[in-house]
């Protein structure tokens, strides 16, 4: 995709030639200071609220520059402003985006954009099966990698047609994936958070989007959990262990960390789960508080482990006894944040908490 | 003399032989700088972790200077595999399978399995229960195997294999290896590069591949809006295998059984009482036909009904591999072509076009000549090579070495002079 047009790369901003071409402006921090960036820095405080308040980043394709070169603008904001709800967010708005715009392009740009652009081993096919045309083939592996951040059961590869290594797919499946690529591509960006000294006319943008944030903050799903722990929340897995441990049942691995990481995570107090797991199993008492204190993030790397995402529970038999909040959640924990709400609607909750280092946990605020 | 059951010091000793006489036969594993290597020796109960082996002769070495009980490796690769887990730098890691006939529910295990509570002493056959009658669960068990219990294994490995090779498009020029465990079953590895890099959630999409879990009859062309023409059963992946699994569960399922899957009245109905009729539908169309022909108006009961449906029938389908195993990026596993301490056997790498022959109880045996008088506590029948043994229960015997060594591995038995 050489020679490609300035107004290509506003559309398409993630492409190589799109990153090459604002590379060579060779814009330094302290320039966006220069009044002329005046449109740049505005234009990307706008991308970051439309993603905080829409969901979605506009495609504003007259003046192509200024969008351009606030692409990669908005991302530094974002990754200055150092919050995880606020990553995953971004770079979902920023992917959507793309998404829609790719939907109007034909077959062979997005052959050639899954080709070139990310490496995909794609092929070209055309196959029908109830009543849809199936246009491409793509490696499991890409295919796997791409639709990482998907919980919706047609994206499941047990619900794919996997055919000698290949997933087929639908034309807009593909330009779907690709949405996928580009939302990785971000994250990982964005979440690179860095503080340094910053120029005055950044530091208002920042602001800006502070007060946008916490206004929208319950939208984010970043609210915090109650600080008393209300087991009548508790989603129908982690009932299951715990009413396991509680009749004296040897529980698997699995279900002993989905018990302890939850509890942990609602805030229950190390010494009650001391107390909990030897008053019910024959366990040493020593042991015991030393794998709690190790899932709280008290010892080892110091990584206070989240619960597994749902998906995981499902894959080692967990998963029991779904109800309709577990239909619209992807993640224990969030099961739990509105069945508290449920029951008690009045429930002021507090500050988000900080700790967006698990992986787990990004993924399973995932909208 | 309670804790000499087993006689490990003449396991050991037999053991040191055999290593001295085999270790130059045994391969190393791919890539084995970036492997973590870990042993259990014989009378010792912590495990040697966080080795490594510059060469094979380093590690051929070892084997024979240690002769140790148990061996493993690595799945993972690491720039510095000696080093402590977060400092190991983890760069990939093989998708590995872990078939054990010790996770299925075989009618056989009521025969040759026991177990006995610590708390009460309650004692019983086959698996434990989840609690005691006492209500604690402390449970110790004996677990023994059979022709069947590695039929089983055998079979759910050849399913798995069948999966990877048409589905997932993996061959055994180079991708796919697999190893008797040296016990009850089988593991498969994946080396190719393009699967190491996978993390969990990917593992775990290929384990509910493998599993069936999570499938959907809406994806499978159970849809109204479906018009596709051809019926499933002749399609590959999980749309001919799912078809297949609900035409076979359906067909072979009495009125009684169908009616005790508590399915809506509706479908319930259609297959008790127009059974052939949904037999050939599913096998002469494609399945929007299923629905417009037995759903009546209750189309999104029925959706559900035939998911439950699916989920029964799909277990014949699946292969039953250990989830937390494939998901698992750090995981150790036995070390092809060592022994296997609870079993005297070799764990043994299998040349795919032999798998189908392939019988443990004659290749799997390292122990091959020598005869051995042991007291044995108790055994059930059991066949080494193409002899069969016991059952014995309190008596002295006079047995081939291979037979000997399996059951003082399995501590039922004692060394007499």
């Amino acid at each position: 995709m050489s020679g490609m047009s300035e107004r290509e790369a506003a559309k398409y901003p993630f492409l190589q030639d799109a990153v090459k071409l604002v590379d060579a402006l060779n814009i330094q921090i302290a320039d966006l200071s220069d009044p002329i960036y005046v449109k740049v820095l505005d234009r990307a405080a706008e991308r970051i609220t439309e993603a905080i308040v829409d969901g979605v980043v506009e495609a504003k394709l007259e003046d192509y520059m200024t969008e351009l070169v606030s692409y990669p603008v908005a991302s530094m904001l974002v990754s200055l402003k150092g919050e995880s709800y606020l990553d995953r967010r971004y770079s979902l708005a920023e992917a959507v985006r793309i998404y829609l715009l790719l939907q109007k392009e034909d077959r062979k740009y997005l052959f050639q954009i899954a080709q070139k652009e990310f490496n995909w081993d794609i092929k070209e096919t055309l196959e029908n099966y109830d009543g849809q045309n199936y246009t491409f083939q793509l490696y499991f592996s890409d295919y796997l990698h791409a639709s990482d951040a998907f919980h919706e059961d047609k994206w499941k590869l047990v619900n794919r047609i996997l055919r000698n290594g290949y997933v087929l797919l639908q034309q807009s499946e593909a330009a779907r994936l690709i949405q996928g690529e580009v939302e990785n591509q971000i994250r990982t960006r964005v979440s690179n958070h860095v503080k340094f000294q910053l120029p005055d006319p950044i530091k208002q943008r920042l602001d800006l989007i502070e007060k946008v944030f916490d206004e929208n903050r319950t939208k984010l799903g970043a609210e915090d959990l109650p600080t008393e722990v209300i087991r009548e929340a508790f989603p129908p897995c982690i009932r299951y262990c715990l009413e396991g441990l509680l009749s004296g049942k040897r529980e698997s691995h699995m279900e002993r960390f989905a018990l302890t990481s939850f509890l942990v995570n609602v805030g229950m107090p190390l010494e009650s789960m001391v107390d909990l797991y030897v008053s019910v199993t024959d366990f040493d008492e020593a042991m015991t508080r030393y794998q709690i204190e190790h899932i709280a993030g008290l010892r080892g790397n110091k990584t206070r482990y989240t619960p597994p995402l749902c998906d995981t529970l499902r894959t080692h038999g967990i998963c029991r006894n779904k109800d309709e909040v577990c239909e619209r959640v992807k993640h224990p924990l969030n099961y739990y944040r509105i069945k508290v709400r449920r029951l008690f609607p009045g429930k002021q909750t507090k500050a988000p908490s900080q700790n967006g280092e698990n992986p787990i946990s990004e993924k399973a605020n995932q909208e | 003399m309670d804790q000499d059951w087993g006689s490990p010091k003449y396991v050991a000793e037999q053991f040191a032989i055999w290593y001295k006489e085999n270790s130059n036969t045994i391969p190393a594993p791919t890539e084995i700088r970036q492997r973590e290597f870990a042993f259990l020796h014989f009378g010792g109960k912590a495990m040697f972790r966080h080795i490594s082996f510059s060469d094979e002769d380093a590690f051929r070495h070892y084997l024979m200077e240690n002769a140790p009980a148990h061996s493993y490796h690595s799945s993972s690769y690491y720039s510095k595999p000696a080093a402590d887990m977060s400092n190991k730098g983890w760069r990939g890691a093989d998708l590995v399978f872990d078939i054990d006939a010790d996770h299925f529910n075989l009618p056989c295990q009521k025969q040759h399995d026991k177990w006995k509570c610590r708390t009460c002493g309650k004692e019983g056959v086959g698996k434990p229960p989840e609690v005691c009658v006492c209500g604690k669960a402390t449970f110790e068990t004996e677990t023994w195997l059979c022709e069947q219990c590695l039929q089983a294994a055998k079979n759910e490995t050849q399913k798995l294999l069948d999966i990877l090779v048409q589905d997932f498009g993996m061959s055994f020029k180079g991708d796919l290896v697999v190893n008797f465990s040296g016990n009850r079953g089988y593991h498969v590895h994946v080396r190719s590069l393009k699967v190491r890099g996978f993390d969990q959630s990917s593992r775990r999409e290929v384990v509910d591949y493998i599993l069936g879990t999570g499938l959907k009859p809406e994806y499978l062309g159970f849809t109204p809006k479906g018009k596709g023409g051809r019926s499933i059963l002749g399609d590959e992946g999980w749309r001919g295998r799912a078809g297949k699994a609900i035409y076979d569960y359906v067909s072979m399922s009495t009125s009684e059984e169908i009616k005790a899957l508590g399915l809506g009245r509706t479908l319930t109905q259609s297959l008790v009482e127009r059974k052939e009729e949904f037999l050939n539908t599913l096998e002469s169309n494609h399945p929007s036909f299923v629905l417009s022909r037995f759903a009546g108006k209750y189309e999104g009961r029925i959706m559900t009904d035939l998911g439950i449906l699916m989920e029964k029938a799909v277990k014949e389908q699946a292969a039953d591999v250990d989830t937390v195993v494939t998901t698992d990026i750090h995981r150790l596993i036995r070390l092809p072509n060592t022994l296997h301490g609870k079993t005297g056997w070799q764990v043994q790498t299998i040349r795919p076009e032999h798998f189908s022959d392939y019988d443990p109880l004659i290749s799997a045996i390292a122990f091959k000549t020598g005869v051995v008088k042991i007291f044995v506590k108790y055994s059930p029948r059991f066949r080494i090579g193409s002899e069969w043994y016991g059952p014995y229960s309190e008596e002295r015997v006079e047995i081939p070495k291979a037979a000997a060594i399996f059951l003082l591995c399995k501590k039922g038995g004692i060394i007499v002079e």
